[in-house]
This record gives structure tokens, C-alpha cells and sequence, in this order.
């Protein structure tokens, strides 16, 4: 009875700590509070995963994102609202100092209701665009939803079966046969930043166009984007590793959409897989996937115990060893990185002087971290030299870890005698021959008659 | 002084005109004599003249077995020795490469310092030159000699490691 007590407490622990690694306090900034019931299967689901929820309206007197500089909430969830700005308490500027301080915020948008001035200046610091106007919806004649939009074409069926790189962790993508239906989305296009990683873009024949002004035809000068170049959901990870997602359709979040049943042109009737997309996308936005930890970093001479030593000499061979985990919903496992795309060790004086692959090694299923490492020999040049791993993927919180050692040049003891070198012996035996010839030279000068020193005197 | 130096001077310019190197090995030698061995070496130019180079060089090495000291022919005997162990490095450095280069820089310089300090000391110890150094006697040229050798030698062998 007890142990089975005891068991049930530890279940309830575990359910309660499977939580994000930065915090568990979430905010809601939705038009009204009572909307809440129309995502309440998100919401229960983010409840269940250990979040601790606020809902508040941009209205609302008392909300504040920092309270003597300290952050009153760990994630923002920003659904839409008919506000024209959202106030003086989530400006944009705010809202960047909250992902400054390693806040993490999912911003929906919907056609229905166009987007807050706050929520399009904030979101083109990040490099993210809107259309004009700031709405636009996404059609596309050929993947729409037959049931719900059969006339307006502006529920999209999607599925999204591979990352929009081959090499990308493919987190977000669905099987062959799965759908997303995304209704009444809001297009938005990505600038050229390196931190900007688009998780869903449209097909090739969607276009966005704003259905109040362009209501005959699109003018293609005034097009906003079209084809591949509309992203309906969008990542940010920001250099701190503070994470912002951009969906553009707030309505496939809700309930009704989660549950029931398209068709695209032509094909049978599918449920849609929104729910599991929805929490994907909370979960890696909330920092509850892709996070990863250097647990270990060692590197060593190679044939010594002597761990971290701060010097090295010039050509030494080092053993250099990291390890990572990998946070997963609710616990560390190990991380396995792709192995066309492996953790790199860079041996750096201002620039790399080597950049090697570091290879996994093996482990056993009860590790909770993954060892990669690699053998080197340091080069020759001595100096201050960093041991670097700089691993910055996307979908993956950044490593960037360095370890300072200083190379010191040979010791004058420790080159090789020249009596080891079988090229030096030429000249080793022409000393030999030298002294030798020498130590003759004295004894035959020694007994040898003087010159006749009175032929001198004479002269 | 200067009327010996005027007389060395005077053959060494004679020869010269030749355009030969055996006056040159000669002029030396000419003042430890009597100004009598001028005309010795100069007759066998006007014969050589008529009786070829072998004839040159086979007066030349008879005149240096006969007029040079014993001491001196083993100073020259040692300077061959050395040129030729100084050559064999060399060439061996030109034919294999200069790896390990500690190693030839000691082995030949050793090889050269030796030979200039015993060209030192032919110079000290040739009664031709005594004049030059009249305070060093033969024995202490050679207590010189044999201390820089040993200096030459402790710091060749340190350094070629």
C-alpha cells in the first residue's frame, strides 16, 4: 500500500516537472478572457505539460512583464486581438528587453483580425514581415479544404513532410499521409537573418492577397508574396537561445480545429493533425525540445589522467571529449546529432587552425548524456589557443563552448639528440674526425723537432 | 724593419707579373733566406718556360721538401686533412639535405674553425713571420692553439646536441 503510494506521489511528481527548462510561468494576451474556451484543448494540454497560466488582455491595468527588472513570466503566448496597439505595457521595445532576458514568445495571427501596430513592429526587428495594411490572407486553388472552404479556398490543407532543409532536425514534420488544415492564415515573409528558420512554408500556388482592398483581382505589383516565399509559421531563435515562433493562423489552434475532418480536392476525408503540430510548436517554443546541455567538457594529453591541464606543448596529442544531452518534454536524454553534421572542435588563435568532426561515442541506453570526441595533435605554433565548440543548429538551443589553454614551444631538452637522427651522422663523425685528427696533430707536434731557431739568430 | 719589408716586397711583385700561384706560395719563404734564393726559384721560371709546368711543380715541391721545417710540413700535412673533411661534410650536406641543421652547422664549422686556428698557428710559428710577433714564442702559439681548439671542440659537441 505504501510503496504503492509512494509510486503514485513520484508519477504525480514527474507529471508536475515535466516542464520547460527556463520556467513555467506562461501569459496569455487574448482580447478577452472568456475567449480562452475556444483553445481550452491547447490550453489543457500546456496546464497538463506543468505550465502555470495567466490569461490578460492588453487592456488590462495590472500586467506587467518585469517586476524590479526581473521578468514576471517566462513565455508570452500572443493570440489575436482587435486592439489597434497593445498598450503601453507591451510595447515593442519591451517585448524585445523580455527576449533579451531569455523569454520565449508565440505570437498567432489570423486574418479575421489584423495585427496589432505593437505586434508588427516587434516582429520586423526580428526581420519577419507582414503584409500591408497588416492583414493578408493565404488562398490556394489547388491545396484547400473541400469541406470548409470549398468557395473561398482560404483553408489550407498542408502537410508538411520534410524540413525546409535536408539537414535541419525535422522536429515539425508530419508522415505523408497527415494533414494540417490552417484556416484564415495571415502570410509574413522572412529578411535574410541567419536566426530566422521558417517551420512552414506555403505551397508553390498559394498567394496572399488583403480581401477588403483587392477584392477583384490582384494587382502583381501589389501582391505581397507569393509561392514558397510566404511563411505561415516562422522560428526566431535569438542569440541568448530565447526562442519566437510566428503561426500565422490563430484558428488552428482552436478546439473545433483539432478534431475534425478535411479533404483536399479529390481525396477522402482525414483528421487533421493540429493538435500534435500545436504542441510541437508550444513545446519547442517554450524551450521543452531542442535545448540542449554540455554536461561534461575534458580534454587531456593523450596516455595521461591529468585532466584540464592549462598547458599544452606545440604538437601534443590531446584527447578531447564533450558531452551533450538533449531536453525532451520532461527529461534529459541523450543527443544525437546528425552524422553528415556532426559537432565540430575548432583549435583557434584568432582563426581556427584545425576544425575537426568529433565522433560519437559509444554509450549505453542508461546515459543520459552522448560523448563526442576526437584525437589531435596541436599545432605548431605556440600561443593562447581555445578549444571551441561552436554548435549552432536550427531548432537547437546554441553551444558555444571554449576552453583556453596555452601551447608552450619545445624545451631545449626535447628534441631529439642528434646521435638519434641517422642523418647527423656524417657530421657527428666529422667532429669525430676533427679532435681526433687533432689530439694526433698535438702528439706528433710535441715530439716533434722544433724549427732550427739558430739559422734565426745568425740572421 | 723596413728594409726587410722592402725586401719582400720586391720578389713578391717580380712573380706576380707571372700570373702563376706557385710565386706566391714561394714569396714567404724568400726573405727567411739570403736574398741567393731569389734567383733559385726565378731560374726555374725561364726553364719552365722551355720544360713545361711539370718541371715548375716538381721544383716547387722539392724546393718546399728541402726550405721547409718539419713542424710546418705537419701543420700543412693537418690543413689537408682538414679541407678534406671540411669537403666531405659539405658535399654531403649539398647531396642529403641540411636535416638535422644543427648537426652540419656544428660539424662543419668545427671542421673550418679548426682549420683557421692552425692556419693561426702556422702563421705564429713560421720563423718567416717572427718578426710580426715578437713576443710569442713557438711554445705559447701552441698553448694558445691547443686552448681555443678545446674551447672549439666543448662548444661544437654541446651544440650539435
Amino acid at each position: 500500500m505504501r510503496s504503492l503510494l509512494s509510486l503514485a506521489v513520484l508519477a504525480a511528481a514527474s507529471v508536475v516537472s515535466a516542464v520547460s527548462v527556463t520556467g513555467n510561468r506562461l501569459l496569455v494576451v487574448l482580447d478577452d478572457v472568456a475567449e480562452k474556451e475556444s483553445y481550452s484543448k491547447l490550453f489543457g494540454s500546456l496546464a497538463d505539460r506543468g505550465f502555470d497560466i495567466t490569461y490578460d488582455t492588453p487592456r488590462s491595468e495590472d500586467l506587467q512583464l518585469f517586476h524590479l527588472g526581473e521578468r514576471t513570466y517566462d513565455h508570452i503566448v500572443f493570440l489575436p486581438t482587435k486592439v489597434k496597439a497593445l498598450g503601453p505595457k507591451l510595447t515593442p521595445q519591451i517585448l524585445l528587453d523580455f527576449v533579451n532576458a531569455a523569454g520565449n514568445i508565440m505570437v498567432a495571427l489570423s486574418a479575421t483580425t489584423p495585427a496589432s501596430t505593437s505586434t508588427v513592429a516587434f516582429l520586423a526587428e526580428l526581420g519577419i514581415s507582414l503584409p500591408q495594411e497588416r492583414t493578408g490572407l493565404v488562398v490556394d486553388h489547388f491545396n484547400y479544404d473541400t469541406v470548409s472552404a470549398s468557395e473561398k479556398h482560404d483553408t489550407l490543407v498542408l502537410h508538411n513532410s520534410k524540413p525546409v532543409r535536408y539537414d535541419m532536425w525535422d522536429v515539425f514534420s508530419l508522415r505523408d499521409d497527415e494533414f494540417l488544415a490552417l484556416p484564415h492564415t495571415v502570410g509574413h515573409t522572412l529578411g535574410a537573418g541567419e536566426l530566422l528558420t521558417p517551420i512552414l512554408r506555403a505551397p508553390s500556388t498559394a498567394y496572399s492577397y488583403n480581401p477588403k482592398e483587392q477584392t477583384e483581382a490582384v494587382d502583381p505589383d501589389d501582391l505581397f508574396a507569393a509561392g514558397q516565399q510566404l511563411a505561415l509559421a516562422s522560428a526566431f531563435q535569438a542569440r541568448n537561445s530565447a526562442r519566437v515562433t510566428v503561426l500565422g493562423s490563430a484558428e488552428m489552434l482552436q478546439d473545433k480545429w483539432f478534431d475534425t475532418k478535411v479533404a483536399v480536392e479529390g481525396g477522402s476525408k482525414v483528421s487533421t493533425k493540429n493538435a500534435e503540430f500545436a504542441k510541437t510548436l508550444t513545446g519547442w517554443t517554450f524551450q521543452e525540445l531542442g535545448v540542449l546541455r554540455v554536461e561534461e567538457i575534458e580534454h587531456r594529453l593523450k596516455d595521461s589522467n591529468e585532466t584540464n591541464p592549462e598547458i599544452y606543448r606545440i604538437k601534443n596529442e590531446v584527447h578531447y571529449q564533450i558531452s551533450l544531452s538533449e531536453y525532451r518534454w520532461d527529461a534529459w536524454v541523450p543527443f544525437n546529432a546528425n552524422p553528415n553534421d556532426p559537432p565540430q572542435l575548432e583549435v583557434s588563435m584568432l582563426s581556427p587552425f584545425h576544425r575537426l568532426n568529433l565522433a560519437p561515442e559509444e554509450h549505453s541506453a542508461t546515459d543520459r548524456t552522448r560523448t563526442y570526441s576526437t584525437d589531435l595533435i596541436l599545432p605548431d605554433q605556440h600561443g593562447i589557443f581555445n578549444l571551441r565548440v561552436n554548435y549552432k543548429r536550427p531548432f537547437y538551443t546554441y553551444v558555444d563552448e571554449k576552453c583556453t589553454v596555452s601551447v608552450r614551444h619545445m624545451a631545449h631538452d626535447e628534441w631529439p639528440r642528434s646521435f638519434v637522427i641517422s642523418g647527423a651522422w656524417p657530421w657527428i663523425s666529422g667532429i669525430g674526425a676533427t679532435v681526433s685528427g687533432f689530439v694526433m696533430f698535438c702528439a706528433i707536434w710535441v715530439y716533434s723537432k722544433p724549427a732550427a731557431p739558430l739559422v734565426k739568430k745568425t740572421q | 724593419m723596413a728594409g726587410k719589408k722592402n725586401a719582400r716586397s720586391e720578389p713578391a711583385a717580380a712573380p706576380a707579373t707571372t700570373a702563376t700561384s706557385t710565386p706566391s706560395a714561394k714569396a714567404p719563404l724568400t726573405p727567411t733566406k739570403n736574398p741567393i734564393p731569389i734567383p733559385t726559384p726565378a731560374q726555374p721560371k725561364a726553364v719552365a718556360a722551355q720544360g713545361g709546368w711539370a718541371q715548375v711543380f716538381q721544383n716547387l715541391y722539392d724546393y718546399y721538401l728541402s726550405e721547409t721545417p718539419q713542424r710546418t710540413k705537419l701543420l700543412d700535412v693537418f690543413l689537408l686533412f682538414l679541407v678534406l673533411v671540411g669537403a666531405l661534410q659539405f658535399l654531403y650536406c649539398i647531396l642529403a639535405g641540411n636535416y638535422p641543421f644543427n648537426a652540419f652547422l656544428s660539424g662543419f664549422c668545427g671542421t673550418v674553425g679548426q682549420f683557421v686556428l692552425t692556419i693561426s698557428l702556422r702563421i705564429q710559428t713560421t720563423e718567416a713571420n717572427k718578426a710580426d710577433f715578437p713576443k710569442v714564442s713557438p711554445e705559447r702559439a701552441f698553448a694558445d692553439y691547443v686552448v681555443c681548439s678545446l674551447i672549439l671542440h666543448f662548444f661544437c659537441v654541446n651544440f650539435i646536441n
